[in-house]
């Protein structure tokens, strides 16, 4: 069962549907009845991505054509800008490699910018030499109207860092997922999320990570505001290996409900075959707490503003921990024209 | 310190398993396999009316078409259904009325158990003993129900399973199957076609049960599967107790256990239900023998403010996989579980519960401990969802996991459903093992590893421990200990 081969056969039946559990809450079987032809490709203007002026190369796949290997020689910066652009209704799937040298450094900026019914996929093979640090911020902003898929591998060195946000609006189904092999070794991991959901979307954010060696250490931080009749959607499994002992691992997930209808389903795991362990996971879902509302309504602000101001607090926890400064604006910006609407 | 110095104490007097032992009394059996003539043979041992076998036919024919689930992070090798016995009732004796017709075997059995209840005493007739109303079972018949007549002048109806199919049919017909359907699941569908004895209670509008209700099974007979069935409503405004406990003599052959437990719980009503499982866990160094213990066990909040809590200290068992649930479906309804689950040398459990909240200002509270020492499994799983209609709705989580020594796992898999804007979930989870600094500080003072270890699991255990009723929080104290013994160093 999988989405490649479901694309690459144009068998339907491939595809994983809620019997496979790891994809119990984001049905594609059930939602896909006719496997969608292959994308043709797209010729018009795709204009520019929001991250365009901060890099100094931009990548463009439309429709899954295009070049997408990133390499960036040892003790070296890169800037990129990685646009996976959808258009129509058709279903295509991309390849993006990636390989970070030893010591060098990637600020990856990654959107997905949909139009139409289309089934897409991406899958992205990152891999970190040792001391290589990447920050990955990914804006999701497929159509309401697409299904998309992002698979991420994504393999650490000893003392590499590796920082992650995923901040989306969901489609109509949309999968983020991250896997990362962690091997200890002073390696840092963050894998963070944002998801504000309105209307019928949904937004399955999933990460596996894998702890094979000593001195691991890896955070996550996940927050979500659902409202209208939109699933927000939150896997997080952190698994650590027999031996791979003073392993620090923390994961939380936290979302806010804001209407009768919307729904939000968690599954924060750990797997755990080591002793000298610390791992902690915290996950609440519930709806804004009235008494901030009230304390800030009494403080003279409109039901409106005072709502916008405490849901924007709620999940500017987890933009904060965004490093690069222009970036982290970029997404800001994004969940508070979101959360004001 | 009393209590730690008592455990210890406990734990010095015991050679390796200390229930198991073999009582060598006659036994009746069915042939071995399944198929419907043995469902009939069961049936027509137990008096059964007609009503009750269709049931049982129709359970064995969905049976048949269901495959046996894999999703449990257990493995085990296949189980052969048709090399067991479903049927094994000690030699049938017309009509017990006094204990003096019990077989002094069966007694004898009792003694050896010593503490884990006080049954064998109240068994005994002992003048002054504690106020237990036990119905024993003894390899899937009930031997003897105690306290019967007390309780029938409150009206509460406590006898077998069998009984009451042939003295109350009206209220097993409405009752039997409503909580855990027969094809609910492939152990709990097994279950219904096979089933030999279990306890009924039914607890009358306004009774407060005068006494805790026990029951304890042990499996008895080499190679018999034992499927007992609970059942136990509490009308509107009743409150009952009910403790569970059980042993197995050792054995080689993996033993097979599928019990279903079906609580009803009505307006105002409150059920308690405890177990200790102390079963054979197997070889230690090998994981050889032990029981295979899959029970279905449920509760149905159907009515409003109505109530229930699952207490469960699990020690035993080479395969535990339970996860005992609650339906909230009455307004106000509350469900409670507290777990404490142990695994030492192979053991593998894979247990939790299920919280489903379908009405409103529902409300659940979950504590679960997971101990997991030597090469053994543990793992905690479980839901909590609400739906749509569930306003209000309040659930809060916690499971934390201890590992002891290199070899062990512990894994959290909670599942969260929330399907509406009112409901307020919170959930947490650690996994640690004894920290160094607390052993090295307990040890300073004078106790050794074994008891330092067993001083610092009992405080991590505490907080399920006094949801216990008195009898039991003491043994199961003791439990705890015993089961990590050898652990450590």
């Amino acid at each position: 069962m999988s989405v490649t081969a479901a694309i690459r056969d144009r068998d339907v039946a491939q595809l994983p549907s809620k019997r496979d559990e790891e994809w119990r809450w984001t049905d594609l079987r059930g939602l896909i009845r006719i496997l969608p032809t292959p994308s043709l490709a797209f010729r018009g203007d795709v204009g520019v991505g929001p991250f365009d002026e901060l890099v100094t190369r931009v990548i463009t796949l439309v429709n899954g054509r295009g070049e997408a290997t990133i390499d960036v020689p040892p003790g070296e910066t890169a800037w990129v800008a990685l646009r996976v652009i959808s258009r129509g209704d058709g279903a295509h799937s991309a390849r993006v490699t990636i390989q970070v040298g030893a010591g060098a450094r990637l600020h990856l900026f990654e959107t997905y910018e949909g139009e139409g019914g289309y089934l897409s996929q991406t899958l992205l093979a990152i891999s970190l030499a040792e001391a290589a640090s990447v920050e990955r911020v990914v804006l999701a902003a497929d159509s309401p109207g697409g299904v998309s898929v992002s698979q991420a591998e994504v393999s650490l060195s000893p003392r590499a860092d590796f920082a992650q946000t995923v901040a989306t609006t969901g489609g109509r189904r949309q999968r983020i997922e991250t896997r990362v092999s962690h091997p200890g070794g002073h390696a840092n991991l963050r894998l963070d999320g944002v998801y504000l959901l309105a209307d019928k979307a949904h937004a399955d954010l999933t990460t596996v990570v894998t702890h094979d060696g000593l001195d691991g250490l890896t955070e996550q931080l996940t927050k979500g505001v659902v409202r209208d009749q939109a699933r927000g959607v939150f896997q997080g499994r952190i698994v650590v290996a027999e031996g791979a002992d003073r392993t620090d691992a923390k994961m939380g997930h936290h979302a806010l409900i804001l209407s009768d209808r919307a729904e939000v389903d968690a599954k924060p795991e750990l797997e755990i075959y080591a002793d000298d362990v610390a791992c902690a996971h915290g996950n609440t879902v519930g709806a804004l707490d009235e008494d901030a509302l009230f304390y800030a309504q009494q403080r003279g602000m409109p039901e409106t503003v005072a709502r916008a101001l405490l849901t924007e607090a709620f999940v500017g926890q987890v933009i904060d921990r965004i490093d690069q400064a222009e970036a982290r604006e970029v997404i800001r910006a994004w969940a508070a024209e979101r959360l004001r609407a | 310190m009393a209590a730690v110095k008592q455990t210890v104490d406990h734990v010095e007097s015991l050679e390796k398993y200390k229930h198991g032992f073999v009582t060598d009394i006659e036994q009746d059996f069915a042939p071995k396999g399944l198929n419907a003539d043995i469902v009939r043979f069961i049936s027509a041992k137990k008096n059964e009316p007609e009503w009750m076998l269709q049931w049982r036919l129709d359970a064995f024919e969905r049976w048949l078409a269901m495959d046996e689930p894999d999703w449990a992070k257990v493995s085990f090798p296949k189980i052969d259904y048709q090399d067991s016995y479903y049927y094994a009732a000690p030699k049938a004796k017309v009509g017990i009325n006094s204990l003096d017709e019990v077989d002094p075997d069966i007694l004898e059995t009792y003694k050896k158990l010593g503490i884990p209840l006080r049954e064998q005493e109240v068994l005994a007739g002992v003048i002054g003993s504690p106020r237990y109303a036990v119905d024993a079972v003894f390899d899937s018949v009930s031997v003897v129900t105690t306290f019967k007549k007390e309780l029938a002048q409150v009206g509460v109806i406590f006898c077998s399973m069998s009984e009451a199919i042939r003295e109350h049919p009206e209220l097993v017909k409405k009752y039997l199957g409503s909580v855990v359907p027969v094809s609910d699941n492939y152990f709990a569908c097994l279950n219904a076609a096979v089933f030999s004895d279990g306890s009924f209670v039914y607890v009358p509008p306004g009774v407060r049960c005068p006494m805790e209700l026990s029951t304890y099974f042990r499996i008895n007979a080499e190679n018999s599967g034992q499927f007992e069935r609970t059942l136990i409503i509490a009308d509107k405004g009743a409150y009952v107790s009910y403790l569970e406990g059980c042993t197995a003599p050792m054995r080689d052959e993996n033993q097979l256990h599928a019990a279903v437990v079906e609580l009803v719980v009505l307006d105002d009503a409150e059920i308690k239900y405890s177990t200790v499982q102390n079963w054979y866990p197997g070889d230690p160094e090998t994981g050889k023998g032990g029981i295979y213990n899959f029970v279905t066990k449920r509760a149905d909040c159907r009515g409003d403010r109505s109530k229930v809590s699952w207490t469960q200290v699990e020690t035993g068992s080479a395969i535990t996989w339970k996860y005992p649930s609650c339906v909230l479906r009455g307004e106000g309804s509350s469900g409670e579980f507290y777990s404490i689950a142990i695994t030492n040398g192979r053991q593998q459990a894979d247990t939790g519960t299920k919280m489903i909240h379908l009405g409103a200002n529902t409300r659940s509270r979950i504590i679960s401990k997971g101990i997991s020492a030597g090469r053994s499994s543990n793992t905690y799983r479980g839901l909590v969802s609400a739906h749509p209609k569930a306003k209000g709705a309040r659930n809060f989580t916690q499971c934390d996991s201890l590992l002891i020594g290199k070899h062990c796992a512990a894994h959290t898999v909670p599942y969260i459903e929330a399907r509406n804007g009112h409901a307020k979930f919170e959930h947490e989870a650690t996994t640690t093992r004894l920290s160094e600094d607390q052993l090295f500080y307990v040890m300073q003072r004078g106790l050794s590893q074994e008891e330092a270890v067993q001083l610092l699991v009992n405080g991590f255990v505490k907080d399920v421990l006094q949801e216990l009723p008195m009898e039991f929080a003491v043994e199961a104290q003791k439990l705890v200990a015993i089961s990590l013994e050898g652990s450590v160093g």
